[in-house]
């Protein structure tokens, strides 16, 4: 689509007089569509297929109808992940975005040591989720406490993972170290983007630094701030290698994500109903989709 | 748009003939045996099984054995496949026991090895569930577990081995008042609350066939009004429970997982530790001469009481899907040749689940052998529980403060919206019928 809009829009005339277009056009797509269709598409239509039966993934199966739906809407388990997930996401996406953005105005100033300290802050993106899992997961239960221990800190000398109100609060904090380079390059980006001008006109107008950043810098990357919001909350959505790593879901059931629940369901044999449970994870998540593009749509400013 | 049917049609051609010069190599080996796959995946006993193995290939001509170690998913992904392996050595559990459910496993009743095996050992396969009029399983090891404890810590404190629960408190502060841990716990691993802390428990309470038959019975009905429910047969056991996580284990319990618990134990920081034999080779790896034994957790005013906690740690299935079904048959008579069977169970701390079976001699599974001898055992309450409803993270949250009654309220809801979706299985028809 937008391919094809870029090439004609400079001859609108031309475009309605022969509706033609390149085949090469649909040649490029083919490739995708298939990959698409093979490995997104038609399990995603099986999946949906099977969440009304009593399939367990193996053997006879039967049409249930619509029982496995009728059983998840009043399940406590499912209503909780569903809960944890979504307030898990906006946790998180909030503290990325927050300090992603001040490390990206920090690492755009003329600072000493700029290039170095960008790549020392990149690290955590090239390492995968679940060693940081467990590289946290040992200092959260070793370090942590013996450090608190030491320095006569009771808050800290039991461990955060072991508390069922506050294990989120260290999933937020392992998930942000993990996210906030890839939303940090995103912003740096934008903040390259913004002209020097109209910050030397800020200053002469008498501008102080933080009016700047907030009156100038802030409004002229806002695109930047929806993509990275809607990017992030739909990533956090699907969390699942850092719980696992770091908490699997405990202690008790307090931080066991839908993904964690779906999953558990391919390997405890309760395939079908874990279906249903994606079946309505996946509208839900197109109805997340469909309310944040209504809520930026065309608008890159706040 | 012409190139695209064809080209499905090459990759349907070329799955064709992948699928079958996958089927014909398995089929038949290049010197004329019948070539059969068998899993297994019990890492500490590879060594053991190849050695079976290779004497099974090389005392006759017939059929050659491959062993297939690729462990559990990929055994369930080759089921859903049409694939699956010949003859399988697996873990008992829930897992498993959905080929026996579905009847993907053919029946064993005709062979010598099921004639062998105790009779009162079926009942316990059956609490997984069944097909109708098959023996689908065999067992082939099972594991008792139950209170380990060091004998020289409990000499030091003067204490002995405690057979009901008011010995069990009075040895835990007399533990206690000799400055010695009771109870190494590690409830930051769920699994070890569950297997230990809530099997025990629960298992050394009530009587864990009879009560999961009745709540079977009550299927979808299960609830706060109804005659069998997690909430009144378990509440006390719980309560027990709680009283001893809550005063008489290491204070960092929480944070602390099983390979934690496995050091500090080896190392003399407590008295009991509530784990299954297979804890002895990690702690031998610290402490290789540590003077340790076992007992069965009293809950009960009673010493009749007593039960250990057992699983079928591996059974024995020929799957219905096999194409070499007389060929995997040979292979499990052999694994069940008394020296073979009794061998493997000798050498991993197991029990041999035969007939006339002679019990392990190793000194610290010593304490669990009488009753194990006398069919005083159960299956652990966490484990005969679909996988759907997370058990184990129950116990965990009990055991780190929730309240055991709104726990147990959950489970009964959990399993009453279970067993609307699905019956659960029950043994009572299987008995009748035998």
């Amino acid at each position: 689509m937008t391919t094809s809009t870029i090439v004609t829009a400079g001859d609108q005339k031309a475009r309605r007089s022969s509706r033609r277009v390149e085949p090469i056009y649909y040649l490029f797509l083919l490739p995708s569509l298939v990959l698409f269709t093979l490995a997104i598409t038609v399990p995603g239509v099986v999946g949906i297929f099977f969440s009304f039966t009593d399939s367990i993934g193996i053997g006879e199966w039967r049409f249930t109808g619509l029982t496995n739906y009728i059983a998840m809407f009043s399940d406590p388990a499912i209503l909780q992940s569903y809960l944890f997930t979504i307030g898990f996401s906006i946790a998180t996406v909030i503290v990325v975005n927050v300090l992603a953005f001040l490390l990206a105005v920090g690492l755009t100033a003329r600072i000493r040591l700029k290039t170095a300290l960008r790549t020392v802050f990149v690290i955590p993106m090239v390492i995968s989720g679940i060693i940081i899992a467990y590289v946290f997961n040992f200092l959260f239960s070793n370090s942590l406490p013996s450090a608190g221990e030491s320095l006569g800190i009771p808050a800290l000398s039991t461990s955060l993972l072991a508390n069922p109100d506050l294990a989120w609060v260290a999933i937020v904090i392992v998930t942000a170290w993990q996210a906030i380079p890839g939303t940090l390059l995103i912003y740096i980006a934008g903040l390259l983007a913004v002209p020097g001008d109209v910050y030397e006109a800020a200053a002469l107008d008498g501008a102080s630094k933080g009016q700047q950043l907030v009156r100038i810098t802030l409004p002229l990357v806002a695109g930047y701030v929806v993509i990275n919001v809607i990017l992030g909350f739909k990533g956090f959505l699907n969390a699942y290698d850092i719980i696992v790593g770091l908490t699997n879901g405990g202690p008790g059931t307090a931080t066991r994500s839908v993904a964690m629940t779906i999953i558990a369901g391919f390997n405890g044999g309760d395939y079908a109903y874990q279906m249903a449970n994606a079946t309505i994870f996946f509208v839900v998540a197109i109805l997340i989709s469909l309310l944040q593009l209504s809520l930026t749509r065309g608008r890159n400013a706040f | 748009m012409s190139p695209r049917p064809s080209r499905v049609r090459r990759a349907i051609a070329a799955c064709a003939a992948l699928a079958v010069a996958g089927t014909l190599l398995a089929g038949c080996a290049s010197d004329g045996r019948e070539t059969i796959r068998f899993t297994f995946s019990k890492r500490e006993a590879l060594t053991f099984m190849n050695g079976v193995v290779d004497a099974y290939n090389a005392s006759q001509d017939r059929v050659r054995v491959e062993m297939d170690t690729s462990g559990v998913d990929v055994v369930s992904a080759s089921f859903v496949r049409g694939n699956p392996p010949d003859i399988m050595l697996a873990n008992y559990n829930y897992e498993t026991a959905r080929f026996v459910q579905r009847c993907a496993l053919s029946d064993l009743s005709q062979t010598t090895a099921a004639s062998t095996t105790r009779d009162d050992l079926q009942a316990l396969m059956d609490q997984y569930g069944s097909c109708a009029g098959r023996v689908s399983a065999l067992p082939y090891s099972v594991m008792a577990a139950s209170v380990i404890y060091n004998k020289d810590l409990f000499a030091r404190a003067g204490v002995d081995v405690p057979t009901t629960w008011e010995e069990l408190l009075a040895a835990c502060e007399k533990l206690k008042a000799a400055g010695i841990t009771p109870f190494y716990a590690t409830f930051k691993d769920d699994w070890t609350v569950g297997q230990g802390w809530y099997d025990y428990s629960v298992g050394g309470s009530v009587d864990v066939v009879d009560f999961f038959n009745r709540l079977a019975a009550e299927g979808d009905q299960v609830g706060p009004d109804s005659a069998t429910s997690f909430q009144k047969d378990f509440a006390a056991p719980l309560e027990k429970m709680t009283q001893l996580t809550s005063q008489f284990v290491n204070p960092d319990a929480a944070s602390r997982g099983y390979g934690d618990g496995n050091l500090a134990f080896a190392k003399g920081e407590a008295a009991m530790y509530l784990q299954g034999p297979w804890a002895f080779g990690e702690i031998a790896k610290t402490a290789p001469d540590l003077n340790l034994g076992t007992f069965p957790l009293p809950m009960t005013d009673d010493a009749a009481d007593l039960k250990v906690r057992v699983n079928m740690d591996l059974a024995a299935m020929i799957p219905e899907g096999s194409r070499h079904k007389d060929a995997a048959r040979d292979f499990l008579e052999y694994l069940y040749r008394p020296e073979t069977i009794a061998a493997y169970n000798e050498a991993q701390l197991g029990f041999t689940p035969t007939k006339d079976a002679a019990a392990p001699d190793d000194p610290r599974i010593a304490g669990m052998i009488p009753y194990y001898t006398d069919g005083k055992v159960y299956q652990g309450p966490s484990v005969l529980v679909p996988k759907t409803i997370p058990v184990f993270n129950y116990a965990q949250a009990v055991v780190l403060g929730a309240s055991p009654q709104a726990t147990l309220r959950t489970m009964d809801a959990d399993w009453a919206r279970l067993a609307f979706r699905a019956p659960a299985p029950t043994t009572e028809t299987e008995e009748s019928g035998q």
